[in-house]
């Protein structure tokens, strides 16, 4: 994870390279952009800010790829929401973290006003809040553990953070303070991290971002300097490597004298603190910030919408970089470093001792959560008397099957049971949707013979798509028409509970005389079934029948009354022409 | 796992027929906890479903559960929180009376305000406790509940989709009868509630294999292991990401076997969490329907009562098939692979069928690290102060259990059903166990133990300080 870091901050210095060619558009300049040097005009508001969003945008875009690589699947830039309309990533980034970053939004149910903030109506806020989630999240995790890093006391500041620090001036500093703002049960932010003694304390207002912005342009030139100066220690890293002995080298002194050394314009001073740097990075991640978020280990309502048709490494992956993004110990959720792991057996280590340390450092290695003790968490168990004590019997229930003798069906039940269907059926279109209802019509029936009245105990006269019986076709209409035009803004989506009412909400509105039970069966018994007949036949790679998010589509004109009155002996289904559906 | 292929049950002990209850609740379907939420108790009407197209119904006895009462649920949970899931709706959620306990209760982001919620946790809850009754009475050999499985919550804490812990007091009432009881936990999840809910005693032994590390819930590590009079009753196999059928039988056997043969309990709870199973919506784990299934053959093998519970598992057309599998393992029957015509049907496409195939992801899980968790398992096991009647061995015991054994097992009731004869199932599994202890593995294994033994001496003192200081 050290490593993502560094190379995230190393590319963000190779972007200053081509900053001042960004356009202000919230699109990501090309790399190979040829562009003009700037010529010495003093910024005025609109370019700083055009500047800053520019270093935004190619830190981000080096990100998304990063934490897409592992999947093979980098998100696509711009975003977009509804209909194809473009979300300003840097505007949305800004405007959460005056909030106080995501938990305080998600949590004082903000996201409305964010969507407004950037132009949308209400009903976007759930699309902006999974672009936020899908694009910006990570992000801001590893920005507040450069904040966190930065004021955790450590006296010199991080080389990379600071490399950072003065790129991106505001927009680092400022998270810890969201801790306050929160109502007080989440706090990623370590307690350390009040004392901000080295940098001003931001005010969530873009105004601090632009005079950190100031002071990062009269630093320009110190800071490409200090570049240099990095890649003069590296290369001497490097030479050292491969030449301990080269006196080119020059002297070192011995460890001892290491502290007094103020200089740093020895190589071996720099690659000394860089280390240092480095551990102390390691362990604020490890101690600090991990233990503090798995105070919350939640499950965030959006990673419910992953889709594993992506790859299911590509879910795992973020569904764990969501916990621990940038710690040593999310190598042992090795999905998301794969690479890292098969080429490193160091690095694996960590991840053995994890899960199966039996060796004495569980100070090293505390225990992610422990078990409470007390009366508050156990239950009440008796000591074992040897006398069985009774049973009330109205736990026994209600028997329903096997069924009273009068109620029995005929006895001539043939089927074997466990038996699947036949392999033959003389439909003329078999595996049409028509084919298939008329089967499932026959086993209904034979069914409704075997259980009698228990059929209708059992509700099977309100499963599957004979629940739009119950529906006209018009009601039936509205409902996929409702969906259509709750999809566009992300209908069955929020995970969120606090809002999860809106569209049965509004679907009941629609439907004054449906309850909203009726339209939950509704959905499951008809609805999904019907979108899942015409995946398994255009797209039957790429099934879900647990998304809700997945755009409607039918192939048929929905469940009609004539099928089901089909009577199971008498019709054979190739007069059905509901087969026809299928084009 | 592959030898055993498609192959119908073995005839053989196994192969006996059990008398198997079955607990559904017709509405239980209906219950929704809000849109864009992976837990839908709809996926329990699509197992009943596909259970009663194959006619499985027909081998079993099924029962509508009897709703638990506020009071039966305060058996295990806080009186206070009883009472705010009994009175709370999404109406009222704003109420001052509730909206202020929400945050306590951990009511309100995965565990939602639902409509009908109190009566979902009823007919769950009845639903385990009235297995745990047929089991009580000699009713049953074994009692299935899909509905029930909710094993995160806590006594006065709902957590990770679960309000009521069904799991808890089903084996609250299975105590009335049986002296122990062991609970076997295959969700991908830890079972954090069950185990802390048993944490201090030694008359249940939790057994939970999940995922571990960097997830929901973040406890499960295997050096916690219980405490006090429940020390080393608690027993976790945490595992990583792309378990497969082989791998998983590789611990679950053994780790079951030598947990059979020391802890010898009275009843079994097995929690079958179908999100351990490949291509599920939260879960990391690569398991066939016949690989998850295989651990409820298993346990089915050792004819001591089953209470047989559902859980987690959010791709419900796999949830569906893989409790309507295991309820066809239960009643002994091995059904066609070609599902047969029902409503839910084309959930199942595009091929229709009753099993899946396991995914090619890669199993995270090394040889080497399964062999190091079941070593330090085994050799936890070894520190269960075995009954009288259980002499301490490393080797399977032999088909006739020692006279001596037998006399000194009256001092508990008899298990009724198990014997301790046939807990063998099929002749795979002798070969296995032969695999597994020859002389030279034998001794390897011992060795082993005995030094891990030494430095988990050392580390316990640590593990209880640990434990006081919090």
């Amino acid at each position: 994870m050290a490593g993502w870091s560094s190379l995230t901050a190393g590319s963000v210095s190779d972007c200053v390279e081509t900053i001042d060619t960004c356009q202000k558009n919230g699109g990501f300049p090309e790399t190979n952009h040829v562009g003009s040097v700037k010529d010495g005009v003093d910024f005025d508001e609109g370019d700083q800010m055009g500047r800053l969003r520019c270093i935004f945008n190619r830190v981000l875009a080096v990100f998304l790829k990063e934490i897409g690589d592992g999947g093979g699947f980098v998100r696509p830039v711009p975003a977009v929401i509804g209909d194809r309309q473009p979300v300003d990533l840097f505007k949305l980034f800004c405007v959460v973290k005056d909030r106080g970053g995501i938990d305080s939004i998600s949590k004082n149910i903000l996201w409305s006003f964010v969507a407004n903030e950037l132009g949308f109506d209400q009903e976007a806020m759930c699309s902006v809040k999974l672009i936020y989630f899908k694009y910006l999240n990570e992000l801001e995790k590893w920005f507040r553990e450069i904040c966190e890093t930065r004021s955790s006391g450590n006296g010199d500041l991080h080389p990379l953070s600071s490399e950072l620090v003065r790129e991106f001036g505001g927009l680092l500093s400022g998270w810890p303070e969201r801790k306050g703002k929160s109502d007080g049960e989440v706090h990623l932010v370590s307690g350390e991290c009040n004392g901000d003694d080295d940098e001003k304390v931001c005010n969530y207002d873009q105004s601090d971002i632009l005079i950190s912005l100031s002071s990062l342009n009269k630093k320009e030139n110190d800071r490409k300097r200090k570049r240099e100066y990095l890649v003069g220690m590296l290369n001497w890293v490097v030479q050292v490597a491969k030449q301990p002995n080269d006196p080119s080298i020059g002297a070192i002194p011995g460890p001892t004298k290491w502290k007094e050394h103020r200089s740093d314009d020895e190589c071996w001073v720099q690659a000394l603190r860089a280390k240092e740097a480095l551990l102390i990075r390691r362990n604020v991640n490890s101690k600090t910030e991990e233990c503090l978020q798995q105070k919350k280990l939640k499950m965030h309502p959006l990673l419910y919408e992953d889709n594993i048709v992506a790859g299911r490494q590509c879910s795992g992956r973020f569904r764990c970089s969501e916990r621990l993004p940038h710690s040593v110990k999310s190598q042992s959720c090795p999905c998301c470093h794969k690479k890292e792991v098969e080429n490193d057996s160091m690095e694996k280590a960590p991840a053995e001792v994890d899960l199966l340390s039996t060796d004495a450092t569980s100070e090293e290695n505390p225990h992610e959560k422990d078990v409470s003790i007390g009366a508050h968490a156990q239950a009440d168990v008796p000591e074992w008397t040897g006398v069985a004590s009774e049973s009330d019997i109205k736990w026994l229930g209600t028997r329903v099957w096997p069924l009273k003798r009068e109620e029995d069906g005929p006895l001539s039940e043939t089927d074997l049971i466990g038996q699947g269907r036949q392999d033959k059926c003389g439909c003329g279109f078999p595996g049409s949707v028509a084919c298939f209802r008329f089967h499932i019509t026959e086993a209904r029936m034979k069914l409704k013979r075997e259980l009698g009245s228990l059929f209708y105990h059992w509700r099977f006269d309100r499963m599957g798509e004979e629940v739009s019986l119950r529906w006209t076709a018009e009601e039936e209409k509205r409902f996929k028409d409702l969906v259509k035009l709750n999809h566009s803004n992300s209908p069955f989506f929020e995970g969120n509970t606090s809002n999860s009412s809106s569209f049965w909400d509004s679907a009941s509105k629609w439907f004054l005389r449906k309850t909203r039970e009726d339209l939950v069966s509704y959905y499951f018994n008809v609805f999904v079934v019907q979108r899942r007949s015409y995946q398994n036949r255009a797209t039957p790679k790429t099934i879900d029948s647990d998304d809700d998010v997945t755009e409607l589509g039918s192939l048929s004109n929905g469940f009609r009354r004539e099928i089901v009155e089909v009577s199971a002996n008498s019709l054979p289904c190739s007069l059905n022409q509901q087969s026809t559906d299928f084009d | 796992m592959n030898s055993e292929g498609g192959a119908s049950l073995p005839s053989g002990p196994d192969a006996k027929k059990r008398r198997v209850s079955y607990f559904y609740e017709p509405t239980v379907g209906d219950y929704y906890y809000g849109q864009g939420h992976p837990m839908k108790p709809h996926r329990i009407r699509m197992a009943h479903n596909l259970v009663v197209h194959y006619g499985l119904h027909r081998r079993m006895e099924i029962n509508r559960p009897f709703p638990a009462g506020p009071i039966d649920i305060r058996r295990f949970h806080a009186d206070d929180y009883v009472d705010f899931l009994a009175s709370v709706t999404p109406e009222t959620l704003a109420d001052s009376v509730h909206s202020r306990h929400l945050k306590r209760f951990n009511v309100g982001e995965d565990c939602p305000v639902f409509d009908g919620l109190f009566g979902f946790c009823q007919a769950s809850a009845g639903g385990s406790i009235g297995a745990a009754v047929k089991l009580n009475r000699q009713d049953a050999d074994i009692a299935l509940n899909w509905a029930g499985g909710l094993h995160h919550a806590k006594k006065a804490e709902a957590s990770g989709f679960c309000y009521v812990n069904d799991i808890v007091l089903g084996i609250l009432e299975l105590l009335k009868v049986h002296r122990r009881v062991l609970y076997v936990d295959i969700d991908v999840h830890h079972g954090d509630g069950v185990e802390e809910a048993f944490y201090t005693t030694d008359r249940v032994m939790t057994v939970s294999f999940h995922k571990f590390g960097d997830f929901f819930p973040g406890t499960g590590h295997i050096k916690d292991v219980g405490v006090g009079t429940g020390k080393n009753y608690a027993l976790n196999v945490p595992l990583n990401d792309g378990m497969d059928d082989e791998s998983f039988r590789s611990l679950f056997r053994p780790v079951i076997q030598k947990v059979m043969e020391m802890y010898q309990p009275d009843a079994v709870v097995l929690q079958c969490g179908a999100d351990s199973l490949s291509g599920d919506r939260l879960g990391c784990f690569n398991l066939s329907v016949k690989g998850h299934a295989d651990c409820l053959r298993f346990l089915r093998s050792f004819n001591v009562p089953l209470m047989v519970l559902g859980g987690g598992g959010y791709t419900i057309r796999n949830v569906a098939r893989c409790w309507c599998y295991e309820t066809a393992v239960a009643v002994d029957v091995e059904p066609d692979n070609k599902l047969p015509y029902n409503e839910y049907y084309e959930y199942f496409g595009p091929d229709y069928t009753l099993h899946i195939a396991p995914s090619n992801m890669e199993n995270l899980n090394t040889p080497k690290d399964l062999e190091k968790i079941r070593n330090a398992l085994l050799e936890q096991l070894t520190r269960i102060p075995h009954t009288p009647s259980v002499p301490f061995q490393t080797t399977p015991p032999t088909r006739e259990v020692p006279e001596e054994a037998e006399e000194k097992m009256d001092e508990r009731p008899k298990p009724r059903i198990w014997n301790g004869e046939d807990y063998d199932s099929d002749p795979e599994d002798d070969k296995h166990w032969t695999k597994f202890s020859t002389p030279a593995r034998q001794h390897a294994v011992k060795s082993e133990m005995q030094d891990e033994a030494d430095e988990m001496e050392e580390d316990k003192k640590h593990h209880l300080h640990h434990h006081t200081s919090c």
